[in-house]
């Protein structure tokens, strides 16, 4: 069996998070989240992958070559759909297939459960249905595919996994899997419905701390680096190799912290927080529910809740990032949410500086005492 | 410079030295050829790259084959002198890698006593010596040792004949690996033929003639037999291989982040010989992309130490008269450039104390000299350097921190980052430009000068398109006369001491019409006022900017050979490490 993983589009709505990177690239509970995805085939002995690259193509590649398994890389010039990039990889197919997203995470159980039906989606309820393709199921077979509705007539949705047959490719018309499946349907080809077990999307970027805090969830305790004697640590903790962790620091579980990080003296660490590889953490700090990216320093006596930070992030001294609900607009589509802080890649954050329910774009410079509440800040400005 | 793959064992021989001469081209590619023992001796060789020739000598019968890839010296590239080459009688087959000094007198001699010589090469002459020697006791083994004293020069030898089980190897100043397998061994000239099949290797000495079989591997040392230790080589195969990326060139680029921190973390002070720690003056020996590295290092050394750094072309050194004290430091990233080796030879000759910094473990320069750093930059297929070049200034960096107290290890250990943040970069009207120039200028001062260098290397060396680099001042004295709208200058102009005067510089050459692409800190108001195109890099320290104004122009160069349609990683002429003078 083989399996085309589609990891060729931005994901522009999780923006800032994306300029260095696709949205299956970012690391979640610290791996990218396509590798949980190559992580669930393997585990159903499925080891013949085709991903399909694109927006910042050489970043993924560089990631998928350093994989143990060797991996098949094709190219879609242009980002014109997800039956488009199917299409970039047809001469790689010779049989039965299975296609999944990159940027969603899905559990191998699922992936069991579909592998051997042709012909066949893996669905699951979701609570927004409106930001997916809304399914109709009768007897397990799918009647209709409604792509992104405003009122939609049900709860369940198509999780982008399919498992398809080579034919498939013949058929393709338009630029998106969901219209070509439509057309299969209207010509009476049956398509059937499989519920999906743990199936994870982050579809903007503070849905990636929910993703984070169900990833950790299964987290497996290990320490490598040097934990100070009067450090406490409850619950599932990893702490990476060269890492160091100053006295008087108390990390509830679970809790990953990547290599070569300095955290402490007298830091607390709240239960669900991602942190990368060479980030610092000054004394004082409390950090929790977050996710925290390679080579970000945040100052001391700072409060940092509900937030993702990107790489090389510089926060000053007293900053405090803390969830509150709020209205922001989104690649032109007004949400409601409830988060700290979205960082982008860069953000240089003076001191005494609070952040409500805002996203700073990368590369941004925010001078001393900034306020920014439900703030949309955009790449590259300096906020006085 | 010559790839060569042996293989004995239990599978057939063909398929398998075919796939390693692929990996070895970056070592010649002009022609290639295998001969295997089968029923008898089977022999194929052609003109041309062995990857353009797939299914070629691979349907050879046998066990025992040996292969070669060539970068011609003596004779043009042909089939004829294609390797391997065969004795009289067509049982022997050797390939060489390597020169035969003493060939021409030896040709004589034997062609006096009537053998028939079919190609130009230097190489066949060490054939028809074995096939003498050979017909006295049918000991190969005997005959490679009684004719290997009476070669001059250089060689890594394999040799097979007719009705032998086994391969014979014999090395002198030439890189050659045994590979040991599982009821089959290897040799080859590095590792990336052998990574695929085993990772235990034991690297050949001087003078070392070595007998491989299916289940052993003996080696003798003027007649008596010695131990070399077992290595395992912790390079994954995925490391040669070209993954997803169009070009080996920009899968390098895209690893320099990554070798540049491996190479900060791997050179620490006690990676550092003592005689490193204050040396008196310091003379920097090496070629190509290298020497630019050593220029990058003279201005840090003698800014941050205020230690005299004297740099000399390794071919050029021995012209010159030799420092009589203080450090030698020879740079090369294959450890086997002829030139570097004879200039360490020279140095290590008057009493100087020698580093050497390569990137291959096992390499001749780290037998030669005192004391030898390796940057950790993993394979390097491409001819052009990138990612070696980073580790190069990754260890002479790290060398001069270590010299000014360490002053600078935090700014070294987030110095990858830049790297990673510059590869972002859109550079397409910068190559839209490049791409239809006959002539392009590169001009920096300081350590830009050097960076301006090694741009305009890259530039050539891929794309074809005739660069200069210039030191910026230089300019009017004499290069000026070329300026004009049809010669694109690429001026780097970062803040510093430099940048006023590179404003009045580049204006100047605005004045003559050229168009100028300047290379400048983000957030600079006045300079992309006044170029054509501006391409901003990180605003951080002197150190970090000439690694990513670095990077700029090797994409740069990168992509005006793909827009040209060039082969990227196999320029015309040109071949991955020098081992000629």
């Amino acid at each position: 069996m083989q399996a085309v993983i589609l990891a060729a589009g931005e994901g522009k709505r999780v923006r800032p998070l994306t300029r260095s990177r696709p949205k299956a690239m970012i690391p979640v509970a610290n791996r990218p989240i396509i590798e949980y995805v190559i992580e669930a085939l393997l585990k159903n002995g499925i080891r013949d992958i085709v991903v399909v690259v694109g927006y910042r193509k050489e970043q993924v590649t560089r990631f998928l070559n350093q994989l143990d398994i060797p991996i098949e890389v094709v190219v879609q010039t242009k980002q014109l759909g997800t039956a488009h990039a199917l299409l970039c990889a047809e001469s790689k197919i010779s049989g039965d297939f299975l296609v999944l997203p990159g940027d969603n995470y899905i559990d191998p159980k699922s992936i069991a459960h579909i592998k051997d039906i042709p012909n066949a989606m893996l669905v699951k309820e979701h609570p927004n249905p409106s930001n997916f393709g809304v399914v109709m199921l009768e007897d397990g077979y799918v009647t209709r595919i409604i792509e992104k509705p405003e009122h939609a007539p049900s709860f369940m949705v198509s999780t982008g996994i399919y498992s398809l047959k080579k034919d498939f490719f013949s058929k393709i018309h338009g630029n998106d899997i969901t219209d070509v499946i439509s057309l299969m349907i209207d010509e009476g080809e049956q398509i059937q419905a499989i519920p999906a077990g743990d199936w994870q999307d982050a579809i903007f970027a503070w849905d990636l701390l929910r993703m984070n805090r169900h990833l950790l969830s299964t987290l497996l305790p290990a320490k490598e680096g040097t934990t100070s004697r009067q450090t406490i640590i409850q619950g599932a903790v990893r702490i990476g190799k060269g890492t160091t962790i100053g006295p008087n620091t108390v990390i509830t579980g679970p809790v990953f912290i990547g290599n070569d990080c300095t955290i402490g003296p007298n830091c607390c660490i709240m239960p669900n927080t991602s942190i990368g590889s060479r980030v610092t953490i000054e004394p004082f700090t409390s950090i929790g529910n977050t996710l925290i990216m390679d080579d970000s320093m945040i100052g001391s006596h700072s409060l940092i809740k509900d937030a993702v930070l990107g790489e090389r992030c510089t926060l000053a001294d007293h900053t405090s990032a803390s969830p509150v609900k709020g209205i922001l607009e989104i690649e032109g589509c007004v949400t409601q949410s409830e988060f700290g802080a979205i960082l982008g890649d860069n953000v240089k954050g003076g001191s005494f500086s609070l952040y409500h329910n805002c996203i700073i774009g990368n590369n941004v410079t925010i001078e001393e005492q900034g306020c920014l509440k439900s703030r949309n800040i955009p790449d590259g400005s300096m906020v006085m | 410079m010559c790839g060569i793959v042996g293989y004995v064992g239990r599978r057939e021989a063909a398929p398998l030295i075919v796939e390693g001469l692929k990996k070895l081209e970056y070592r010649g590619y002009d022609s290639f050829g295998v001969a295997t023992i089968g029923k008898t001796l089977e022999l194929d060789k052609h003109k041309g790259r062995i990857s353009d020739n797939a299914q070629s000598a691979s349907h050879l019968k046998g066990k025992v084959g040996i292969g070669h890839t060539r970068w011609a010296t003596h004779g043009i590239p042909n089939n004829i002198n294609a390797h391997p080459h065969l004795d009289c009688t067509g049982t022997i087959a050797i390939v060489h890698n390597g020169i035969i000094e003493n060939y021409a007198e030896l040709k004589r001699q034997l062609k006096a006593r009537g053998h028939t010589f079919r190609s130009d090469t230097d190489t066949e002459v060490v054939v028809h010596l074995i096939e003498e020697e050979y017909g006295k006791k049918n000991d190969l083994l005997f005959a490679v040792q009684t004719v290997v004293p009476k070669l001059e020069g250089s060689y890594a030898l394999l040799v097979i004949a007719d009705n032998e089980e086994r391969m014979i190897a014999a090395r002198n100043a030439s890189p050659l690996v045994i590979g040991i397998g599982d009821g089959e061994n290897f040799a080859a000239s590095d590792m990336t033929p052998i990574l695929e099949h085993t990772e235990r290797a034991m690297f050949l000495e001087d003078g070392d003639i070595a007998t491989l079989s299916r289940g052993e591997v003996t080696i003798f040392n003027h007649g008596k037999v010695v131990n070399r230790p077992l290595e395992l080589i912790d390079w994954s195969l995925e490391d040669v291989k070209k993954g997803g990326f169009a070009h080996f060139m920009l899968k390098e680029i895209y690893e320099q982040p990554q070798s540049f921190y491996n190479t900060i973390c791997a050179v620490n002070p006690d990676i550092i010989p003592e005689f490193v720690h204050h040396p008196l003056t310091v003379t920097v020996v090496a070629c190509g992309s290298s020497y630019h590295a050593g220029l990058i290092f003279k201005y840090l050394m003698e800014e941050s130490c205020r230690i005299p750094v004297r740099l000399e072309y390794a071919s050029e050194f021995k012209y010159y008269p030799p420092p009589i004290e203080g450090l030698v430091i020879g740079i090369t990233q294959s450890g086997e450039t002829a030139d570097t080796l004879t200039a360490l030879k020279q140095a290590k000759a008057h009493n100087c104390r020698t580093l050497a910094i390569t990137n291959i473990l096992g390499s001749s320069v780290s037998r030669l000299a005192d004391a030898t750093i390796f940057m950790r930059a993993g394979p390097e297929i491409s001819v052009a350097a990138t990612k070696s070049f980073v580790a190069q200034l990754a260890v002479l960096m790290q060398i001069v921190n270590n010299i000014a107290d360490r002053k600078c290890n935090d700014m070294l250990l987030h110095a990858h980052q830049a790297i990673e943040e510059i590869l972002l970069i859109d550079l397409t009207d910068a190559v839209a430009v490049c791409t239809l120039a006959k002539d392009i200028f590169y001009v920096g001062r300081g350590p830009f000068y050097a960076v301006a260098l090694e741009g305009a290397l890259k530039m050539k060396e891929i794309s074809y398109i005739h660069a200069e680099g210039y030191a910026a001042g230089e300019l009017k004295h004499g290069p000026f006369a070329l300026l004009s709208s049809e010669t694109p200058v690429i001026a780097l102009c970062t803040p510093g001491d430099t940048y006023g005067v590179m404003i009045s510089n580049i204006k100047e050459m605005k004045a003559r019409g050229a168009p100028v692409i300047a290379i400048g800190s983000e957030g600079d108001s006045e300079l992309p006022d006044i170029v054509d195109i501006f391409i901003p890099i990180p605003n951080t320290t002197p150190f970090v900017q000439v690694l990513t104004s670095l990077v700029v122009l090797q994409l740069l160069a990168y992509y005006t050979a793909v827009a040209l349609g060039r082969d990227v990683d196999k320029p015309r002429n040109l071949a991955k490490s020098v081992t000629v003078e």
